[in-house]
């Protein structure tokens, strides 16, 4: 128990300490940096909750695909100095306000909600659940996500390739 | 039954949708086979999408009416989806009719707009149907991914390009603060199922002990307070808004159209679903009143509408910019429809539902206005309508009556739509504050005054303002059709309103918990 | 040592929600944003496989967790087309002043 336990601050350190720095670091690479172990932190957590297939798709997709393309997008906008999303009235002091607060309130919660814990043993298998589950019960989920990973990708293809100058 | 089988019973209720489904893939084979030179391009795309939403709203016509859950409660099929499923194919048809012959869609993209504005109303259906928190996410999401993918679609607008990012980064974050709200009520009941929520939750407080009533207390509000961004900013609300008029001033202007009516409707839809019948205690919109987690939530919306209303006009008193204008209109007009829901009632439900039909014609009425403008002027300013009335009367004529009915004046459908929203709020005069009710009826009442100035700026720039220069403003044939059509729309249900009230009652019944 | 319970996830992922919010109100760039964004949707999916794990039971909470990962992947692809659309319109008029600078 006492290896589990430590192996969890070493994750959750590696969380929050990534999660701090995207917040705070002026340098966008180090966010990036930040990012990463964040990410790898959090899949950590969630094989210490037995949810090892959404861990594997963590690392796969996150780190794999969102990450890199963010690491894109970076590299990509370092040449313009700014892309900046405007009407942001909130200085330094009032996103810590805000942070002291959220964060606050939300570890209330998690400490004195009284959640109904459950005395079922974790699934096993996960990944023949998840397959069962995907193609029985969430069936629906499932077919609508790909609709919308198709729209979605294709959206995205259309705003971002460059102009075909063919319009007659 | 088992899951499997149960999958395949749940299809032969799920046709429009499918038909819709079918449609989106239908358009991005379509796109590509149709060579992009053609002349016929525009055509026979415009005609596949109608004939899409045309498919979809005929299954929807023989579909039986019987409340009943679907794909082992994800979703529900009841009188109060198939309510919102026609209006949300109306305004569907209605876009991809303004799309065809705008300026704003070259035709090599126009397909994929159809495809994408498809994926978004087989969004808003699931919004209004989704009975599971899992549902709920993935339809918010599925109307957001391809709106904020058409909100940077014109080619080589900078400032387009950076709204829709503005768009994406707003939405991002509202969609992801509700996750985290939906993530707490998934951890409360221990179910994704909203059906079996509310049962849950009221089991939930009675053992708990003084520390753990209070940490409910909290989770509770904070989870609903989540939800509420996420909603809040489907339907443009104060403070959820910033997006709103730099996406309605960079957007193509007909899916500008069709972000003001379809997926702000789709919000109520799901706020009513999500609030009245699940998290009300009790079941039913008075449940909503009684109180969850001991907060009067009725008068957290009534605070949000009277701050939504009056923000959104006062904002709109000093632009010039006809889409910026209407963009706060819009958010105003989100103002008052959220009376209604204050209102928690059954009256209040129905007067949402009567006020978005009506707020869908008059906007769309208003918004193509504004595109035959633009055609004629090549700009979107108050002054582009001067003395518009010499030169187009039909255009003036008819803007003038959506701006009337805009505002709410007699004898016009408007009118029809804020009167029952009155009545539903003031129905409580009587009742526990009551006063608090009446006070929100007179901000409301003031507001529609502020609002009669700017519209009234629009008006008299057509009609007294002389014309500058020897313009020749020539509407296209069809959208000239399209707002005659609608102003008489307008006209008739303003005095025979008795049909809206008639489908609106008979579309009130929704599946409640179990 | 204390035992593993499900509150010990549940501050991670309080404190994980609030860096991610701090990143959205006082970042200006944009990409900052959108990272912190993520962040959020890692807080909340935290939440979602947390719960499932000791309240639910069963597979729900992983199941939605899927969805959201699949979900906020298909974000940041719409973000960074955007990006990139923005990019390419920027370079575009630096090149253009570039040749108008050469004649």
């Amino acid at each position: 128990m006492n290896t589990q336990f430590a192996i969890f601050v070493f994750l959750a350190l590696a969380t929050l300490i990534g999660a701090a720095s995207v917040a705070l670091s002026r340098n966008i690479f180090w966010s990036a940096m930040g990012l990463l172990s964040c990410l790898v932190g959090v899949g950590g957590l969630y094989v210490m909750l037995s949810a090892d297939f959404v861990a594997i798709t963590q690392l796969l997709v996150y780190i794999g695909g969102v990450l890199v393309l963010i690491l894109f997008a970076i590299m990509l906008t370092s040449q313009i100095q700014e892309i900046s999303v405007s009407n942001r009235s909130v200085g330094l002091v009032g996103g810590y306000l805000i942070f002291f607060v959220v964060s606050t309130l939300l570890s209330f919660v998690a400490l004195w909600a009284p959640w109904r814990l459950t005395s079922k043993e974790p699934v096993a298998n996960t990944t023949v659940a998840l397959g069962d589950g995907l193609l029985g019960t969430w069936l629906l989920p499932f077919e609508i996500a790909s609709v919308l990973l198709v729209a979605t990708l294709v959206g995205a293809i259309v705003i971002a390739r460059k102009e075909v100058k063919s319009d007659s | 039954m088992t899951i499997t089988q149960f999958n395949i019973a749940s299809a032969s209720w799920f046709r429009p949708e499918l038909a819709l489904t079918a449609g989106i893939l239908l358009l991005f084979l379509l796109d590509v086979l149709v060579r992009k030179q053609s002349r016929y391009r525009v055509a026979v795309l415009t005609v596949a999408a109608l004939a899409c939403v045309g498919v979809a709203a005929a299954l929807l016509a023989f579909q039986p009416v019987e409340s009943r859950a679907m794909f082992n409660g994800m979703i529900a099929s009841d009188p109060f989806a198939t309510f919102w499923k026609w209006l949300f194919l109306g305004a569907a048809a209605l876009t991809v009719l303004i799309a065809a012959r705008s300026d704003e869609f070259p035709s090599p993209r126009i397909g994929v707009f159809y495809a994408l504005l498809l994926s978004v109303v087989l969004g808003m259906f699931l919004m209004a149907t989704s009975l599971d928190l899992l549902m709920l996410y993935l339809a918010i999401e599925m109307v957001s991914l391809p709106s904020y993918a058409i909100a940077g679609y014109k080619p080589g607008d900078r400032r387009a390009a950076e709204a829709s990012l503005k768009y994406v980064i707003y939405g991002g974050v509202a969609s992801g603060i509700m996750l985290f709200g939906l993530s707490y009520i998934y951890g409360l009941v221990g179910s994704t199922n909203l059906t079996a929520l509310g049962v849950r939750l009221e089991s939930l407080a009675a053992p708990a002990s003084a520390g753990g009533q209070l940490g409910l207390r909290v989770a509770l509000m904070v989870a609903v307070i989540f939800v509420l961004c996420g909603i809040g900013y489907k339907i443009a609300a104060v403070p959820w808004h910033m997006w709103c008029p730099d996406v309605y001033e960079g957007a193509p202007t007909p899916f500008v159209a069709f972000l003001s009516v379809g997926p702000k409707a789709a919000g109520f839809a799901l706020a009513v679903r999500v609030f009245y019948s699940f998290l009300a205690s009790g079941g039913g919109p008075e449940g909503f009143a009684r109180g969850l987690a001991d907060v009067p939530w009725p008068a957290v919306v009534g605070v949000l509408s009277a701050v939504t209303m009056t923000l959104g006009n006062l904002s709109a008193l000093h632009q010039n910019n006809l889409k910026r204008l209407l963009a706060y209109s819009s958010i105003s007009h989100a103002g008052y429809a959220l009376m209604g829901l204050a209102a928690a009632s059954q009256l209040g439900v129905q007067s949402v539902m009567i006020y978005m039909l009506v707020y869908l014609v008059m906007n769309l009425g208003a918004f193509l206005a504004v595109i035959a403008i633009a055609q004629a002027t090549g700009s979107e300013t108050i002054a582009d309508c001067n003395g518009l009335s010499r030169r187009h009367p039909l255009l003036a004529v008819t803007f003038a009556v959506f701006l009337f009915s805009l505002t709410g004046l007699p004898p016009l459908a408007g009118f029809v739509g804020k009167w029952y929203l009155f009545v539903a709020v003031l129905s409580h005069y009587a009742g526990d504050g009551g006063a608090w009710y009446v006070t929100l009826a007179v901000i409301a009442a003031l507001n529609t005054a502020i609002s009669l100035y700017y519209y009234v700026r629009i008006i008299r720039a057509m009609f007294i303002e002389a014309p500058a220069g020897e313009l020749v403003v020539r509407p296209r044939v069809s959208y000239q059709i399209m707002l005659g059509t609608f102003s008489a729309a307008l006209l008739l249900f303003g005095v025979w309103w008795n049909p809206l009230i008639e489908w609106t009652q008979a579309s009130l019944t929704f599946l409640t918990r179990g | 040592m204390p035992h593993l319970t499900l509150s010990h996830f549940l501050v991670v992922s309080a404190l994980l929600f609030g860096f991610g919010v701090l990143a959205v109100v006082t970042r200006r760039n944009a990409v900052a944003v959108l990272m912190g964004i993520e962040l959020i949707l890692n807080a909340a999916n935290l939440n979602l496989v947390a719960f499932g794990r000791y309240v639910a039971g069963g597979i729900s909470g992983q199941v939605f967790g899927l969805f959201v990962i699949v979900l906020a992947a298909a974000e940041a692809a719409v973000g960074l087309a955007i990006i990139l659309a923005i990019y390419q319109m920027v370079r575009n008029i630096d090149t253009s002043q570039a040749t108008t600078l050469k004649e």
